[in-house]
């Protein structure tokens, strides 16, 4: 266990690197000034010289590289360019709501994946519509499924909210909302968070729970026919136990790696979801930066998704030892 | 009565010997029993009219071929054939009093867990791989007690620790006793072992087989011992019935039936079986024509098309009629039936032509091989050879067996250039070419291709550019192995399991190889096509003086394809010789074990304790002497030698106490 923590960490520290040196490859041939972005069209030469001596961008790219990481071990992300404040307190402004919907969306992935292989297997004419509903929603770019939604659940029936990540007046800490208000024993609270994050995470959840749900139904059919299987029904148990005891932790194994795979689309779809619903997270955050060539803005986004994505793949591979004791770390 | 050989009755078995309460109404019964299936659109015929009687702690061997419908007469009597086809059933089943046909799935179930149990062929893949085999046995045996008792009757060492174990951590023995366990949870009446050795190695297999007799002994349970092979029959059998295509076409005691067959079928399995006895390499005798049909309704005998004896008659369906102290479905059994046309050709000696000439000699020369297995810290070096040498003339033929973890594969494979080779060498002769042949040749045949792109690959490879030398090249390869020519355009999904093996060795001939290496090519094949495959072996030797490496785990196998035979036991030979020299005269403990345990020739089989240690953590001194019957205290101390037996050159033993002993005889 050790070990593989230690090698988790090196990949990450591994990723971080490559990251870093794939970001200042791209800012130096995406030919944009953020001086000049940073300053606005009418600044004089000299304005523009002591920016960039002040930001340290007349310096050489190596020299510029190194510091980044300098920075980087030391906690520091730079300073964003365009609000002018640590990238590091931005990120912990705007990425625990991102956060919060990311798992949400998660949840109701996994779930949904669950119930369309589940479903699948037992068969039925509901399975078959759940199934085709399923398919359809995931064929469906996800904002037109965010803005189908809209429609429906908020404009005609008025089941949900449309935008934000709470009603004006919550309360709450942090950017997690859910996680504030059930930590401080706001019931309330809690719910309305959940209540706005229904229709963005399903939003964004509906590819992934097919691709989790398929996964997991070709698996799930290949354990019920195999001979331990076959040695559960002899030894006359129900189905249902046969199902839920036997087959089932044998057949997570794949839907698993799927949802390892799917979290990094995810956080992908969540820049466009999170505009839809003007929801104050890190996609929000990342489309404001672009435009400005804000680049430790979009480094630092870059990077702590980078780490995250490693280490949601390390807890799917601890998971998968969870389920199959023959899977050592 | 004539006798056929290969397997006699077991000395002190005489009809009418008290059997364990053979009276009382029997614990199973099958009455007209037709099963049919649906697949792909197309009817199946599984069975087609059985009648089968179990009585109380009997134990019934079903013997037959793949196809014969034994698996699924099983099945019906566990009632669980209706779950992933769905099968129409006529007859009647009844077990332990009840009539399956007419059960709910609730009391189907119940039935299941009180009256029956089921072992299957593979314990790796039959019990649950990620649940503690506590919890496993729990679910039918209720307390933890009961748990460790059951363990406990089946000679389960330690069972209260076994609970926590998972079924990979526990040898291939040990798992097959945990099934068995399983299944004698809630005593049942009766248990059906649907090829419950198979899987194993002979010595472990041997173990089972003891296993299964004394828990009818003890507990008065009932078997149904599905098996392919008449030897696990003749030895643990109180009666043998034997299936062909869907029907029983003979049943009997069982010494009285294998020692006196009267169908035709089951004589015919009985000679193309290959067995220990008997001298020098022989072919075996092969039944004709193709296995059964199942997609069609063979009205009449279903053997007619392939027996010898087979007259207007046969298309009327036989009935099961007695005949002498058994009962045959055969319209000629007890008539003008002998002698058999094709009777004991394979008694004869291979005909003397000339060898052609050996081609290449094989030496191997101190060859070492381990693999890395495990990661980081906790890798370990797992020993597969550890200093194997051989010299194997050119043309010679080597049988290599051993039991799993043995090195045997590794070492064909070392031969072949795929295994790493840490130190010593492997020198071939004039250069020649290697083929190789695999156990398995479904899966090594590339599934998209063709016969004839497979064969013509192959071609291309060793450089025939002529398309036109091509074609006939591939012709006389599949004429020389019998495949039909009409099954060039076919791919490997649409042969049957014989013509697959015949395509492998087609490919494998095409261009003449000087030394040809078989991984157990004929053990996932049955009775009557290992026979042929065997023989087709044999033939391609003689013709095209191919040096022969023969990887397998059977003795009997051994005797038929090689005149010389290894034994092998972790990673090591401990004694090799002629195939006369080790199949009647064996010296070393593992040999003798090893033949010992081979369930047939008239004897009870005598297991050896233990299952080969694994290759990760080696014995120290001889690595065989925590299993030796006679090991003695310094076996443990010092490893053992490869030296000449004193009493005949070109016998080599691995055992200094055995040598000492040979040395003042």
């Amino acid at each position: 266990m050790a070990l593989f923590i230690l090698r988790r960490l090196g990949s990450a520290v591994g990723v971080i690197i490559a990251l870093t040196v794939v970001v200042f490859i791209l800012q130096k041939i995406s030919h944009t000034d953020p001086v000049h972005a940073l300053l606005g069209p009418g600044a004089s030469q000299a304005a523009i010289h002591a920016e960039s001596v002040k930001l340290g961008l007349n310096k050489p790219l190596l020299s510029q590289f190194f510091h980044y990481l300098d920075g980087l071990v030391h906690g520091n992300l730079g300073i964003s360019y365009r609000t002018r404040r640590p990238v590091a307190a931005d990120l912990v402004e705007f990425l625990p709501a991102t956060a919060e919907l990311a798992l949400v969306a998660l949840v109701m992935a996994i779930g949904l994946g669950a119930l369309f292989g589940l479903l699948s297997v037992r068969g039925g004419i509901a399975a078959r519509i759940f199934r085709v509903v399923m398919l359809l929603g995931a064929s469906t770019p996800g904002y037109l499924v965010a803005f189908a939604g809209l429609v429906f659940l908020y404009n005609s029936l008025h089941i949900l909210p449309a935008t934000g990540e709470a009603s004006p007046g919550g309360q709450f800490q942090t950017g997690f909302v859910i996680a504030d208000n059930l930590l401080a024993g706001q019931l309330g609270g809690a719910w309305d968070g959940l209540v706005h994050a229904i229709l963005p995470a399903f939003s964004i959840a509906l590819v992934p729970a097919v691709s989790i749900g398929r996964v997991f139904k070709s698996s799930l059919e290949g354990t019920l026919r195999s001979d331990y299987v076959r040695t559960a029904r002899a030894k006359g148990l129900s189905e249902r136990r046969v199902v839920a005891f036997h087959a089932i932790r044998n057949s997570v194994g794949p839907a698993l790696t799927m949802t390892g795979l799917q979290l990094g689309l995810m956080f992908a779809g969540v820049a466009v979801i999170e505009e839809i619903f003007a929801w104050p997270g890190i996609g929000y955050y990342t489309a404001q930066a672009i435009p400005v060539s804000d680049f430790p803005a979009i480094s630092g986004v870059t990077l702590v998704l980078g780490a995250g994505y490693v280490l949601i793949n390390a807890l799917v591979d601890i998971a998968q030892s969870l389920a199959d004791p023959r899977i050592k770390l | 009565m004539r006798r056929v050989r290969g397997v006699l009755p077991v000395p002190g078995w005489e009809d009418g010997m008290a059997m364990p309460g053979n009276t009382g109404a029997p614990v199973a019964s099958v009455k007209g029993l037709k099963v049919t299936f649906e697949r792909a659109g197309e009817q199946i015929f599984a069975l087609r009219g059985v009648d089968l009687e179990i009585a109380p702690s009997e134990i019934v061997a079903l013997v037959g071929e793949s196809g014969s419908g034994k698996s699924v007469l099983g099945l019906s009597l566990l009632g669980l054939l209706g779950h992933n086809s769905k099968p129409v059933v006529e007859g009647t089943i009844e077990v332990a009093g009840a009539e399956i046909g007419s059960l709910t799935e609730a009391q189907l179930r119940r039935l299941r867990r009180e009256s029956l149990g089921a072992v299957f062929q593979d314990p790796m893949t039959s019990l649950n791989p990620t649940m503690r085999i506590g919890k496993q046995l729990a679910e039918v045996a209720g307390s933890a007690e009961a748990c460790v008792e059951l363990l406990r009757s089946v000679g389960v060492p330690d069972p209260a620790r076994r609970l926590r174990a998972f079924p990979f951590e526990l040898s291939g023995g040990l798992r097959q006793r945990v099934m068995i366990a399983m299944a004698l949870a809630g005593s049942p009446k009766l248990i059906v072992a649907d090829e419950p050795t198979t899987a194993l190695d002979v010595t472990v297999q041997a173990q089972i087989l003891e296993l299964i007799r004394s828990v009818r002994d003890r507990f008065g349970t009932s078997f149904l011992l599905i098996t392919h092979d008449l030897g696990v029959a003749a030895t643990v059998a109180d009666r043998v019935v034997v299936m062909y295509g869907g029907r029983v076409v003979e049943t009997g005691r069982a010494p009285a039936l294998l020692g006196g067959p009267e169908h035709p079928y089951t004589r015919a399995l009985l000679r193309s079986r290959a067995s220990l006895d008997g001298s020098g390499p022989r072919r075996l005798s092969v039944l004709r024509g193709e296995g059964v049909d199942s997609h069609s309704d063979l009205p009449g005998c279903s053997f007619a098309p392939r027996c010898e004896l087979a007259f207007d008659g046969c298309s009327a369906t036989p009935v099961l009629g007695s005949f002498g102290d058994h009962q045959v479905a055969c319209w000629r059994a007890g008539s003008a039936h002998s002698p058999f046309p094709e009777d004991d050709p394979g008694e004869q000696a291979p005909a003397e032509t000339p060898r052609s000439r050996g081609l290449a000699s094989v030496k191997i020369n101190d060859v070492a091989v381990s693999f890395k297995v495990g990661r980081g810290g906790s890798q370990l070096a797992l020993k597969a050879l550890r200093g194997v040498t051989l010299d194997i003339e050119p043309g010679g033929a080597l049988a290599i067996v051993g039991e799993s973890g043995s090195g045997k594969s590794t070492l064909l494979r070392a031969i072949a250039g795929l295994a790493p080779i840490a130190s010593g060498g492997v020198e071939i002769g004039a250069g020649g070419k290697v083929q190789m042949v695999f156990q398995d040749s479904g899966a090594s045949l590339t599934p998209w291709m063709s016969v004839e792109e497979l064969l013509e690959e192959r071609l291309a490879v060793c450089g025939v550019r002529d398309r036109q030398e091509r074609r006939q090249r591939i012709l006389e390869a599949c004429d020389s192995v019998g495949l039909y020519r009409q099954l060039l355009p076919a791919k490997a999904g649409q042969l049957s399991g014989g013509q697959r093996q015949r395509a492998a060795l087609a490919r494998a001939v095409v261009v003449a190889p000087e030394v040809l290496l078989c991984d157990e090519p004929t053990s996932a094949l049955d009775v009557s096509l290992a026979a042929i495959v065997l023989n087709l072996i044999a033939d391609l030797r003689e013709r095209l003086g191919m040096t022969l490496l023969f990887v397998t785990h059977d003795l009997a196998v051994a005797r038929v394809v090689a005149d010389h035979v290894a034994v092998m036991y972790l990673g090591e030979i401990v004694e090799v010789g002629t195939t006369e020299q080790i199949l009647k005269d064996p010296q070393h403990p593992y040999t003798r074990s090893l033949i010992d345990a081979v369930p047939e020739s008239g004897r009870l089989p005598v297991p050896l304790k233990g299952e080969p240690a694994s290759p990760l953590s080696i014995p120290a001194g001889c690595s065989f002497h925590p299993r030796c019957p006679s090991a003695l205290a310094e076996c443990g101390e010092r490893p053992q030698i490869l030296k000449v037996s004193p009493l005949s050159r070109g016998h080599f033993i691995r055992c200094e106490p055995v040598l000492e002993e040979l040395t003042w005889r």
